[in-house]
């Protein structure tokens, strides 16, 4: 063992950053492990905003929040996780607040809020179009005020268990080369989503489900797991992010027609409807031929240089740079992108998961407050309220239990595993097995699902798992071997992927995310108002969990 | 890279050169690729080509991709650039091979990879953590805080801490130990937060050996900041705000202070008192016999009596009229950064203005005076 602490968080974006705070503000020994440097973290690309009932804007309570919240995610949320989130989640931004964030502010100075899809109220508090980037340095800020360990540039492979319970966790030094054992007597999992499933998505290159995987590797079902949101507006042809934000300032949505196709789908909320209505209309809208060159257009000429330079700088450099628009004098050309994974590991409103010790938070986790549609500005506060909820939790734990042991016999088969892995020099480098994993996962497992493409799907990632077995590494170095990590991380994806299909196809109804217009195109409350579950037995196997209800019924969801 | 895969997007063929270097064995070589890639690829996307297709052991940082993570810093033709924000095509028809290696002033680990701890360790040297100022948040609210003034640290807060101003710094090339552009700006993101407790301490802090008056002004920093930060301008600010807070041992602040008086006085610079008005009487007797060679080369003008400008009265306008509206410390400083910034925004490329809604507070307004907190606009003020 090369190191013993009594909280190890795994990710050191939002969600593990605040939960590292707690677990050290409680009293703990902590450290974290990130593959990337904490401000390089992919919370930072977070653009539009952070949704509590500040009631800045307009009237507002956390009951409304709540509300829109259930409602949001189509009725799969768990609703005592939403009102937690909702009730603490005014007193967590005020707290960031206090730490220095930078948010915008209104007319009397106070922390100004915008209206985002879905919501009853202006809820959405910002830092013009750089929320995420302002949290994410607020959060390492405090951070270094700690003098809080981080492990940089570690990459976590694989959680040690013994007893019963997690007891740390074996990473490759990425930087320097070589296998570190890092003891724990809890281990939270903070690593974020898995976009990299997907061709056009608005997720960093580091998005790839490490930590949901780790769970499933050691027998932690996940939750959820088909429930991949679309973003609306994300540009062509990589799929990098242009906020809600633009609409929450009031941009348009147009078709190539120059009609605001949202009055036949959302006639009500209009652009800010929520964001499954909104891509399936888009594409539908492209499907029809009513796009242009696959996209539709979002328009913020009306808003103005004034109002898109000062709240909408950001998105106005990004359309410069990736589509060559500049959004005070055109419309940004912009279509639906794999964003946030609503499903991960399975959590109560502790984070705690079904193996004691190992905690999770933030995208990783699913507690679940976004149910089968997350709702934009919901996924930062997330992050903070229960990052700081598993954080003093495990700390909690942690310090009231004192033997951490890592059995030789783990890092000893790892270590083989990895010399083995790296000793080998025939076979296919990893590189079109990660490109046709996304590109089919766009195609099959999209906007849209089909039986048939699912079923599909499901063989061609059997297909992909297979060579993978003899995939090759071509850097045999120390340094920095990005060549190495970026193949274990394949291996992750590849298994993730498998449990979104199988969950993908048991859901025989159109809820949120998963929509199946061919065959099921109705929401089944009857037969499908639960959770699928998902754990690892020589390959995924389903089972269901159900929703916990406290005050909404299910209702019929129009905006 | 994915998408370079679908097969009816336009194609070009990109040639790059690439510095390699491995710290273990020292082993260096320029290395030059050639690579088929679609028309809209950055300079990360090639990278990912190589990296895939033609050279597994190619090292470098990348996460984002959309110039927010701050990973992929490193030099393209001596300067520093985000590789994600570097586009290909033009560069592709101009002809050039560009030259990509790491990041300068920092030590290398492995290709374009380099040691990150120094930026660091400068970072955390700032106190980077707000400090509780004087003024209770209400109701275990938030503080109050307008716009305008938040607006003062608007492009400091931008910093994605990329490493892209701290490659090119000149001072820390010569003094590795000054603290740098990318921690001075830092630093600035809380000396101008009014949240902040802790002015004065973190001037005298920033204002030691090898803090704001290190700087060369070169303005490397400002014109290869990625995002828009202005590292040398908030240097200029906290400078600004050292010597307005009385802070003003060190010779840099000395120095700034009696251009500022002899321009005032005389229109012009007075050469032959900056010396000892920097570095004191003692010490520039010591240089007596260089200003002595200097003079006799008539490089100095003599002393007496004071070389007054023509129109001096202009100057001493100018002086009065920066002193009436309140340009002092670093709000003068961002004041006129906003004024600037609102023409560079604003003008088209056929120099029509579009038309706008009128302020809504902050950088950008047409309609209205620019105005610093607190401060109105122009003359009048009482004296």
């Amino acid at each position: 063992m090369d190191a013993k602490h009594d909280v190890l968080v795994v990710g050191a974006g939002c969600a593990g950053m605040r939960a590292a705070i707690e677990a050290f503000d409680v009293g703990a020994d902590v450290a974290m492990i990130s593959k990337i440097h904490p401000t390089r973290s992919h919370s930072g690309a977070a653009e539009g905003g952070i949704n509590a009932a500040l009631g800045n804007a307009s009237e507002d309570d956390p009951e409304q929040h709540a509300y829109d919240t259930v409602k949001g995610s189509d009725y799969l949320g768990d609703q005592d996780a939403i009102e937690i989130l909702c009730q603490e989640a005014p007193d967590d931004v005020y707290q960031l607040e206090h730490w220095g964030a930078v948010f915008s502010r209104t007319e009397d100075g106070r922390i100004a809020q915008r209206p985002f899809g879905a919501a009853g109220a202006p809820r959405t508090a910002y830092a013009a179009d750089i929320t995420g980037h302002v949290l994410v340095q607020v959060l390492y800020e405090q951070i270094v005020k700690r003098d809080i360990l981080t492990y940089e540039e570690y990459f976590a492979w694989k959680l040690v268990v013994d007893d019963g319970r997690c007891q740390g966790v074996i990473c490759w030094d990425l930087l320097n080369g070589g296998l570190k054992v890092i003891g724990a007597k809890t281990v939270i999992l903070a690593t974020g989503g898995a976009g990299r499933l997907y061709t056009g998505t608005t997720n960093a290159y580091a998005c790839t489900g490490d930590g949901m995987a780790l769970a499933l590797r050691v027998g932690v079902p996940l939750k959820d797991m088909e429930m991949m949101q679309f973003h609306p507006t994300t540009l062509a042809p990589t799929g990098v992010l242009i906020t809600e934000g633009c609409r929450g300032e009031g941009a348009y949505l147009l078709n190539a027609e120059g009609e605001r196709f949202l009055e036949r789908y959302a006639p009500n909320a209009m652009e800010l409807a929520s964001r499954d209505v909104i891509s399936r209309a888009e594409q539908t809208e492209i499907d029809e031929g009513r796009g242009i060159d696959g996209n539709v257009l979002l328009d913020l000429r009306h808003l103005g240089a004034e109002k898109i330079i000062e709240r909408l700088h950001g998105t106005r450099e990004l359309a410069q740079t990736f589509a060559g628009v500049d959004p005070i004098y055109e419309p940004i050309p912009v279509r639906p992108g794999a964003h946030y994974h609503m499903g991960g590991v399975d959590t109560d409103v502790w984070g705690l998961t079904a193996l004691e010790g190992l905690y999770s938070a933030g995208e990783a986790a699913c507690v679940s407050v976004h149910g089968a549609n997350r709702l934009g500005g919901n996924a930062l506060m997330e992050t903070i309220t229960y990052g700081k909820r598993a954080g003093r939790h495990a700390a909690e734990w942690a310090l009231s239990n004192t033997t951490v042991t890592v059995p030789e016999g783990i890092v000893s088969d790892a270590d083989s595993e990895l010399r083995e892995l790296l000793a080998r020099t025939e076979g296919e480098r990893p590189w079109k097995i990660r490109d046709e994993l996304a590109r089919t996962m766009h195609e099959n497992f999209g906007v849209f699902r089909r039986e048939d493409q699912m079923q599909r799907q499901g063989e061609i990632v059997d297909r992909l798992r297979e060579r993978f077995r003899s995939v090759v590494v071509e850097d045999k170095g120390m340094l920095f071997n990005s060549d190495l990590t970026q193949a274990l991380e394949l291996g992750f994806l590849l298994e993730l992927a498998q449990c979104m299909v199988v969950c993908g196809l048991a859901r025989k109804e159109s809820r949120g995310a998963h929509a199946r217009p061919h065959d099921y195109p109705d929401r089944d409350d009857e037969n499908f108002l639960k959770h699928t579950l998902v754990t690892w037995h020589d390959g995924p196997q389903l089972d269901w969990k159900p929703v916990t209800m406290t005050k909404w019924q299910p209702q019929e969801r129009t905006y | 890279m994915e998408a370079a895969t679908q097969p009816r997007e336009k194609t070009m063929k990109v040639k790059v050169k690439i510095w390699r270097y491995d710290s273990q064995t020292g082993e260096r070589a320029l290395k030059e690729y050639e690579i088929e890639a679609p028309e809209w690829v950055t300079l990360l996307d090639i990278l990912d080509l190589i990296k895939d297709q033609q050279d597994g052991s190619l090292a470098y940082r990348k996460s984002c991709r959309m110039m927010i993570c701050g990973s992929c810093g490193m030099r393209m033709d001596g300067a520093a650039v985000l590789a994600c924000k570097t586009r290909m095509y033009d560069i592709v028809q101009a002809g050039h091979v560009p030259v990509i290696s790491a990041m300068g002033n920092l030590p290398i680990v492995k290709d374009l990879v380099v040691d990150m701890d120094p930026f660091w360790e400068k970072f955390k040297a700032m106190k980077p953590w707000l400090q509780p100022g004087y003024e209770e948040p209400p109701e275990g609210k938030e503080y109050r805080v307008s716009q305008e003034r938040m607006n003062v640290i608007h492009k400091e807060a931008l910093c994605i801490n990329c490493g892209c101003c701290v490659s090119e710094c000149n001072a820390m090339e010569s003094s590795p130990e000054f603290l740098g552009p990318q921690a001075l700006a830092k630093g600035m993101r809380f000396v101008g937060d009014a949240r902040d407790g802790a002015t004065v301490e973190r001037l005298e802090d920033y204002s030691t050996e090898h803090g704001i008056w290190e700087c060369t002004r070169c303005y490397f920093c400002n014109e290869r900041c990625p995002k828009g930060v202005d590292p040398r301008d908030a240097i200029a600010k906290l400078g600004a705000e050292a010597v307005n807070e009385g802070i003003d041992r060190d010779m840099g602040a000395k120095h700034a202070k009696w251009f500022i008086k002899s321009t005032e006085t005389t229109g012009w610079l007075r050469e032959t008192e900056l010396v000892p008005k920097t570095q004191g009487v003692i010490s520039a007797i010591s240089q007596m016999k260089f200003a002595m060679g200097l003079a006799v080369k008539g490089k100095v003008p003599p002393p007496f009596p004071p070389h007054v400008a023509e129109n001096v009265d202009e100057a001493r306008g100018l002086h009065k009229l920066v002193q009436q509206q309140g340009r002092q410390g670093y709000e003068g400083i961002v004041q006129g950064e906003r004024s600037l910034a609102r023409l560079d925004h604003h003008l088209r490329e056929d120099g029509e203005v579009p038309p706008s809604e009128g302020s809504v507070g902050g950088m950008g307004s047409l309609t209205s005076a620019d105005i610093t907190p607190g401060e109105e606009p122009t003359a009048g003020k009482a004296d």
